[in-house]
């Protein structure tokens, strides 16, 4: 049974007046790799600061691997690596030197640090190119580089923000395949991404932020069984609503439904089958049909169906 | 932490000296700047900033009063025969020049007017000096123009002085039967006589003797490079404040800062990496500045290592201090360039570091004591030109650490890593 690396007991972060971070309750395992889902301005990104000592809560209790984050910040940050969204390298030094500069900070040295970083040039594939400036890198190169830089200490928990943004697919190919040999060697690894399959493919477990809080949290696959065989999200006048509202009801393929001023959710166990159905039930009606959408259950879906916007917005 | 601090520094020494447009600004730009302005410099002093003359008259009698209201009408120059109400003594010019406050006396002898009136008979004729006492630090194109133009002063007060006696003594030689050969003679005799600068002699009955005063060890008079090479090594050591703040908000910028933050390393430690790494980008500047000043320019370093390095070391100090605070007050790097363009050019103006401070007017000579740029190079003529030793620079250096100090822990005060 594996242990907790992580627990999060009514997380609370406050910027001014405004609240970012509300009552958060999470436990992630000993090398899970967890995803982090939601849209901009859901605390995804302040959650992800606080976990990895750059900013402090305001409320609750974190412990990542059993060290009070607030107490002892310096014993948890050599457990932690951070794979940041931007590229963060010294793009005039060597793929070599970022390494070595990065690995002494963690307190590496000798022969141990070119151990290291033989080890992290050949994990990103970039052994050949070890002594070239990474400005001369493209993109992909420099994603890769950044991985490393955030492994040259061998952490037990990893953060990669959104790693694959800009990638070629070669790359986007490589990234994922490292964060399975991660995953293999028992690394636990917090992921956000904006790419809804990727989360499908690595997450162990995920969870759907919003407003500072979190507003699903399962195994993938428990997620997308929340749409069933898909969600239909239709629009007709408000004043036609009530009546077309017990109408569907007795739709087969219709599992539940709810309606706020003529916008209907409409949970089904075969999306197709039921869309065709509520057409024709308002053309009987006499309806009109202002907007019609029939969210796939993939996790896009649950996203867009729990908080009604996609996420990219 | 030592490793830490090590790495740091030794990432910021490789990312300088990869950026060819960071050398340029602190190592050549100060070396272009000394060499052209050593060569190029000149017809600084014009009539709209006239130059201060004190002038101490102890002559018996009238000569020099014709000679310093010939001095007066001059176009630039003020004669000031008066401080604070009071006529001027030697002690009293000799003091202000000490503290900066002038930087030329003259003083007419006593027996300025007997000099200049000897007669022509005299078989041994008396000489004397007129004192021109001057900071030795004052550059030699501010001295010359007005040693030249007292020269002529005395030439003219001399000529007048003896022409009556000439002119008699040609009345007592002349002879209507005398041949013609005896004439030439007459003549070429006058023409050497009314002169005025000779005296049978053919020296100079009144010269100009240049001083510095009393408590100030005379050196050789600064050469252009001895001028310029503190006041442009100053400018470019503050150059530093750029650079700086650049790379920190780069470092912010690009998220090399916050990634730094998640890692086991103390936010002091960082920032003292920061430091750490500029601050000897300007040791090494100076050193190279200093290397070509001594073998190009053959400029001679005064007679106290020790002051040089410890003044040195404070000027760099107050220049990465002034870094840390403008890299807390701007924003960006654009904002950070705009800043330091601003501040630098200031500081550098009123500082001293393009003309001297002494030619300035009053408000912007004290004014200019507010910069670290004034301290700095007034420790570093006093070594290089004034020939002082290194206790004679502590006080310099005390303010330049206080300088140091302060801009540091403003900064610290605005700082933010991300």
């Amino acid at each position: 049974m594996p242990r907790s690396l992580i627990e999060i007991k009514g997380l609370l972060k406050r910027f001014g007046d405004r609240t970012v971070v509300h009552n958060l309750n999470l436990e992630i395992l000993e090398g899970e790799v967890f995803g982090l889902l939601g849209p901009n301005g859901a605390g995804k990104s302040t959650t992800i600061s606080i976990l990895a000592t750059l900013i402090p809560p305001d409320g609750g209790e974190v412990t990542i691997g059993g060290f009070d984050l607030i107490r002892e910040p310096f014993k948890i940050k050599p457990l932690i690596g951070v794979v940041p969204q931007e590229i963060a390298l010294y793009l005039p030094l060597s793929p070599r030197d970022n390494l070595d500069f990065f690995g002494r900070i963690y307190g590496l040295s000798g022969a141990l640090l070119r151990e290291r970083i033989d080890w992290a040039l050949d994990l990103v594939k970039l052994r050949e190119r070890a002594a070239d400036p990474v400005k001369t890198f493209s993109g992909g190169m420099m994603r890769r580089l950044n991985i490393a830089v955030g492994l040259i200490h061998r952490p037990r928990l990893l953060f990669m923000d959104e790693p694959t943004v800009g990638v070629d697919p070669q790359s986007r190919n490589f990234i994922f395949e490292h964060v399975a040999q991660l995953k293999a060697e028992g690394m636990t690894i917090i992921y956000t991404t904006h790419y809804m399959e990727e989360a499908e493919r690595l997450c162990d477990r995920v969870a759907i932020m919003e407003s500072g809080e979190i507003r699903a949290l399962d195994t993938p696959q428990g997620l997308i069984n929340l749409l069933g065989g898909g969600v239909i999200h239709a629009d007709v006048a408000p004043e036609a609503a009530k009546g077309l509202e017990q109408a569907v009801q007795r739709i087969p393929e219709i599992r539940s439904v709810s309606q706020v001023n003529g916008r209907f959710y409409l949970e089904t166990t075969e999306a197709t089958r039921a869309v065709l159905a509520f057409i024709e039930l308002c053309s009987q009606l006499g309806i009109n049909i202002r907007a019609l959408e029939i969210l796939q259950p993939n996790l896009e879906g649950v996203f867009l169906h729990l908080t009604g916007k996609r996420l990219r917005d | 932490m030592l490793n830490q601090l090590f790495a740091l520094t030794w990432k910021d020494l490789k990312l300088f000296f990869k950026d060819r447009g960071a050398v340029t600004l602190i190592l050549i730009q100060p070396l272009m700047f000394i060499l052209i302005m050593s060569y190029a410099m000149g017809g600084l002093f014009g009539a709209d900033n006239p130059i201060a003359i004190l002038v101490i008259n102890q002559d018996q009698g009238q000569e020099a009063s014709r000679v310093i209201k010939d001095l007066a009408t001059r176009k630039g120059f003020q004669v000031e025969s008066t401080w604070e109400g009071r006529p001027v003594d030697r002690a009293t010019a000799e003091q202000l020049i000490r503290q900066g406050k002038r930087s030329l006396a003259l003083v007419f002898p006593p027996d300025f007017s007997d000099l200049l009136s000897q007669g022509f008979t005299v078989e041994k004729r008396r000489t004397g000096p007129v004192l021109l006492i001057a900071d030795p630090a004052s550059p030699t194109q501010f001295i010359e123009p007005v040693a030249g133009t007292l020269q002529g002063l005395l030439e003219k007060a001399a000529f007048t002085a003896m022409m009556p006696r000439g002119i008699d003594y040609m009345f007592d030689r002349w002879s209507p039967q005398a041949p013609l050969t005896e004439r030439e003679d007459l003549k070429s005799l006058l023409g050497d006589r009314l002169s005025g600068d000779s005296a049978g002699t053919g020296t100079a009955a009144v010269t100009i003797e240049k001083i510095a005063p009393a408590g100030m060890r005379a050196e050789k008079k600064p050469d252009s490079f001895q001028q310029n090479v503190p006041g442009y090594t100053i400018y470019g050591l503050f150059w530093i404040v750029s650079l700086l703040a650049q790379s920190i908000l780069r470092e912010r910028r690009e998220g090399t800062f916050r990634r730094l933050l998640a890692m086991p390393i103390r936010r002091g430690v960082l920032l003292a990496g920061k430091l750490l790494s500029h601050y000897l980008i300007n040791l090494v500047q100076l050193l190279v500045i200093f290397l070509v000043a001594l073998l190009v320019m053959r400029m001679p370093f005064g007679h106290s290592l020790l002051g040089l390095i410890v003044v040195s070391l404070a000027t760099a100090g107050a220049a990465t201090g002034l870094g840390v605070l403008v890299a807390a007050l701007a924003r960006t790097e654009a904002q950070a360039g705009g800043l330091t363009v601003l501040i630098l050019l200031t500081l550098s103006g009123i500082g001293g570091s393009f003309i001297p401070r002494f030619v300035m007017r009053p408000f912007f000579r004290t004014i200019g004591l507010l910069t670290p740029h004034a301290w700095a190079l007034d420790a570093y003529q006093d070594l290089l030109v004034r020939g002082y030793g290194f206790t004679a620079v502590l006080p310099s250096v005390g303010v330049l650490m206080g300088f140091a100090a302060l801009f540091f822990l403003a900064g610290l005060w605005r700082f933010r890593f991300d």
